[in-house]
């Protein structure tokens, strides 16, 4: 048992005592919860702006152009003679579409012909893509529809027949949870967790390149170890998943019974692979910049922003081994979308396999080399020390 | 200077903790980067349908969305809070409902409503389902108004020329394929790149310049501070060129992404990005005088990079602040300059502006790394 609390308080020691840890670990707080969150602040694309090249100049193309400027999604800022013109506005990033109304486009509708209109937007970026096309596609749709009534209606069809006959149902699409389509609703919650697990692991592993070997079985000086990190994220935990969110107006809809489950596992399952990545690469220089490196990468293989459906089969299995891939998924759920203990099980008994598991590859690590190294073991922390420096 | 270059090259191999870092962390990360793209777009999510209709109508609405190639119909929910707890757990990402007598009001020209619900939490996945369903069910009832026409003694041809007077002619500027994929590969790769640059310059500097380290040797062997200095850092210049010209020919050699602008254009950014890459590990080294601290300054520039960038939520739209804060790092200028230069064929006039900016960047830090430098080196020979 003494082994134990030796071995929690060695390790409460190592991480806040050391200046460079503690900077680690509560500094990147403070400069990742003002920095990250930055471009995301606007939350919403508005009044994109988009050129529009009218060579018709009648009342309907001008009706046209009205309602499309009305939308929210897009503003017709520019007016432009020709496509020329018109295209090289985009590539100077000053609107972000086209819209092109032919020669003839009234005519054509008094007509009752077919009378197309076109529109070019800027498909180098899927946001402004999709805005544009829907700030158009709206007003169009609806444009149309009234002429196509206004045509039936002419032709001695009743009213409310002609409108049915436009449109037999109507369409409608509730987005559940983050209906706003806020931008920084949708991808902060889940970069909080990643960079929760990749201060924490850099943190750790830094702590525990610069360990000195303790008296004591490796089980009781493992499980005093976990308890310190336990002690720690306790406080840190609720700062990036709730204290962080409400700073920045997020919703939130889980309760703390369910994200202390939650957490539970995953700062286990991260302290656990922290040790593996530290033993792995020894040197805490090159720790960091490992942890550095592979965040992107871990955020786009938990399979949030790039949906798993898209990850080809053989790396989301391997993406599974990162606690931060269930992590993200049950905590955005929980914190999110209100999701119940029950609802997430599956996540539940994944992260704690993945603290099982990872813990006694740790466990057999460092039995291996207490083993190896017990007639040693004076110089080892020695060299280790000095290597850090 | 070439002196010292040769040096670092000929320490490389016996270092292997740098030498992981500046060749085996970049090229792993290519492959998992590449990996993660490489299928290209999601097909076949899960969607949950709930039919209280039942009817050859519903039936024919369910099958339209089984037959999107965005959607796979997996569950068959009776209510819906069935369905809102399917979406929550993650089983679906979104449901459509058809409400009781849906066929019968539609006949009856009652304009009954198709529901779609969908996760926006996981907003990407969410439009795209949002998309898949509005587009089967939009099917679905076209061929119903068309059926309509038809019976009413209206050609096929005449039919559908009559339910859109006016047909947009939608055109994707510069991204006709819609390929997101390579897109986004081509701008995560620099991000990385730049992570790995930084970190690792600052690494290798503090091998020489690190307190208790032989500075003055390499001074002495390169003849004065900028030649050591250039010799130090240019030889992972070379490495990191060449893992980018790795990664581009991965990306426009195997995966096919078109390259439609000026290679010399591209070329010159490259070069000025991977050393103003290097200039922010080498001036946080120096500034942080440990390499603890100068992986904390390194992080804190390089490790958000990627949201500045602009390609989820676009510059345009940001604060000046974040648009000020994104504008001081390289990747931004390199990325933006790669995007106008391989897929919108952007004038080159518009485009060296990037360029501009990157060589604006590597030299201001340059200078800063040098005057620092040889503000230290008057001290210690003070000293």
């Amino acid at each position: 048992m003494s082994e134990l609390s030796t071995a929690f308080r060695a390790e409460l020691h190592a991480v806040l005592g050391d200046r460079q840890v503690r900077s680690i670990v509560l500094l990147a707080l403070v400069i990742y919860a003002l920095i990250y969150p930055l471009p995301y602040r606007a939350e919403l694309l508005r009044d994109v702006p988009v050129v529009l090249v009218d060579q018709d100049r009648t009342t309907a193309s001008a009706e046209l152009a009205r309602r499309v400027d009305a939308s929210e999604a897009v503003a017709l800022t520019h007016d432009a003679p020709d496509m020329v013109e018109a295209t090289r506005l985009v590539h100077e990033r000053r609107a972000f579409g086209v819209m092109l109304i032919p020669d003839g486009f009234e005519r054509a509708l008094l007509r009752g012909d077919q009378s197309p209109v076109a529109l070019y937007a800027d498909a180098s970026y899927f946001l402004m893509y999709q805005r544009v096309m829907q700030g158009a596609a709206v007003p169009l749709r609806q444009l149309g529809a009234e002429i196509e009534a206004g045509r039936l209606i002419a032709h001695g069809t009743p009213r409310a027949v002609a409108l049915a006959q436009v449109s037999p149902a109507n369409q409608i699409e509730v987005p559940l949870f983050n209906p706003a389509a806020g931008y920084a609703t949708y991808v902060l919650p889940a970069a909080f967790v990643l960079i929760l697990q990749q201060t924490m692991m850099m943190g750790l592993a830094l702590a525990a390149t610069r360990r000195r070997p303790l008296p004591g079985h490796p089980v009781w000086r493992l499980l005093g170890r976990a308890a310190a990190w336990l002690t720690i994220w306790a406080g840190l935990l609720p700062l990036y998943l709730i204290v962080l969110p409400v700073l920045y107006g997020l919703p939130i809809l889980g309760g703390p019974g369910t994200l202390t489950m939650l957490g539970l596992p995953f700062v286990l399952a991260a302290g656990f692979l922290a040790q593996l990545v530290a033993a792995l690469f020894r040197r805490s220089e090159v720790v960091q910049v490992v942890l550095l490196a592979t965040g992107l990468p871990f955020f786009f293989l938990s399979g949030f922003a790039w949906p798993v459906e898209a990850i080809p089969a053989h790396l989301n299995a391997l993406a599974q081994l990162i606690p931060s891939t269930p992590a993200i998924d049950g905590l955005v759920r929980v914190t999110q979308m209100g999701a119940t203990l029950p609802q997430i099980a599956p996540v539940l008994w994944h992260l704690w396999a993945l603290a099982g598991g990872l813990g006694l590859i740790v466990l057999a690590v460092e039995t291996r080399s207490a083993a190896q190294h017990t007639p040693t073991a004076c110089e080892e922390p020695a060299a280790s020390g000095n290597s850090s420096r | 200077m070439l002196a010292v270059m040769a040096r670092e090259f000929r320490l490389l191999p016996r270092r292997p903790a740098l030498a992981g870092l500046v060749v085996v962390l970049p090229l792993v990360m290519l492959l998992v980067l590449g990996g993660i793209f490489r299928a290209g777009i999601a097909t076949g999510m899960a969607v949950a349908v709930i039919d209280l209709d039942r009817s050859d109508l519903s039936r024919a609405v369910t099958r339209m969305l089984d037959a999107a190639p965005e959607l796979t119909v997996t569950h068959r929910a009776s209510d819906l809070s069935e369905a809102r707890s399917l979406i929550v757990s993650g089983a679906v990402r979104g449901a459509v409902l058809m409400p009781p007598d849906l066929e019968r009001d539609i006949i009856r020209g009652e304009r009954p409503e198709i529901v779609t619900f969908y996760d926006n939490q996981h907003m990407s996945a969410g439009t795209m389902v949002a998309r898949g369903a509005r587009n089967a069910i939009d099917a679905a009832l076209t061929g119903l108004r068309l059926s309509v026409r038809q019976s009413q003694g209206e050609s096929p041809v005449q039919a559908t020329v009559s339910l859109q007077p006016i047909p947009l002619q939608a055109h994707a500027l510069f991204n006709p394929a819609f390929d997101y994929v390579h897109f986004l590969l081509a701008a995560l790769i620099p991000t990385v790149l730049q992570i790995i640059a930084a970190a690792a310059t600052a690494y290798a500097v503090s091998l020489d310049f690190g307190t208790g380290r032989h500075q003055r040797v390499l001074m002495r062997m390169a003849g004065g501070i900028l030649p050591a200095m250039l010799g130090k850092v240019l030889p992972y210049t070379i490495i990191f060129l060449l893992i980018l010209g790795l990664s581009d020919v991965a990306l426009y050699g195997w995966l096919a992404v078109p390259l439609r602008g000026s290679l010399w254009l591209m070329a010159s950014g490259a070069v000025l990005f991977v050393l103003a890459s290097q200039m922010i590990g080498a001036l946080a080294f120096i500034l942080g005088r440990d390499m603890g601290r100068a992986a904390s300054l390194i992080a804190i520039i390089t490790a958000p990079a990627f949201g500045f960038m602009g390609l989820g939520f676009p510059r345009e739209a940001m604060s000046p602040l974040a648009q000020a804060w994104g504008a001081a790092i390289p990747g931004t200028w390199y990325v933006q300059l790669r995007i106008d230069q391989s897929l919108r064929a952007t004038p080159l006039d518009i485009s060296a502006v990037s360029v501009l900016w990157l060589a604006v960047i590597a030299g201001v830090l340059a200078a800063l790394v040098l005057t620092q430098l040889s503000r230290l080196s008057r001290l210690e020979a003070q000293a």
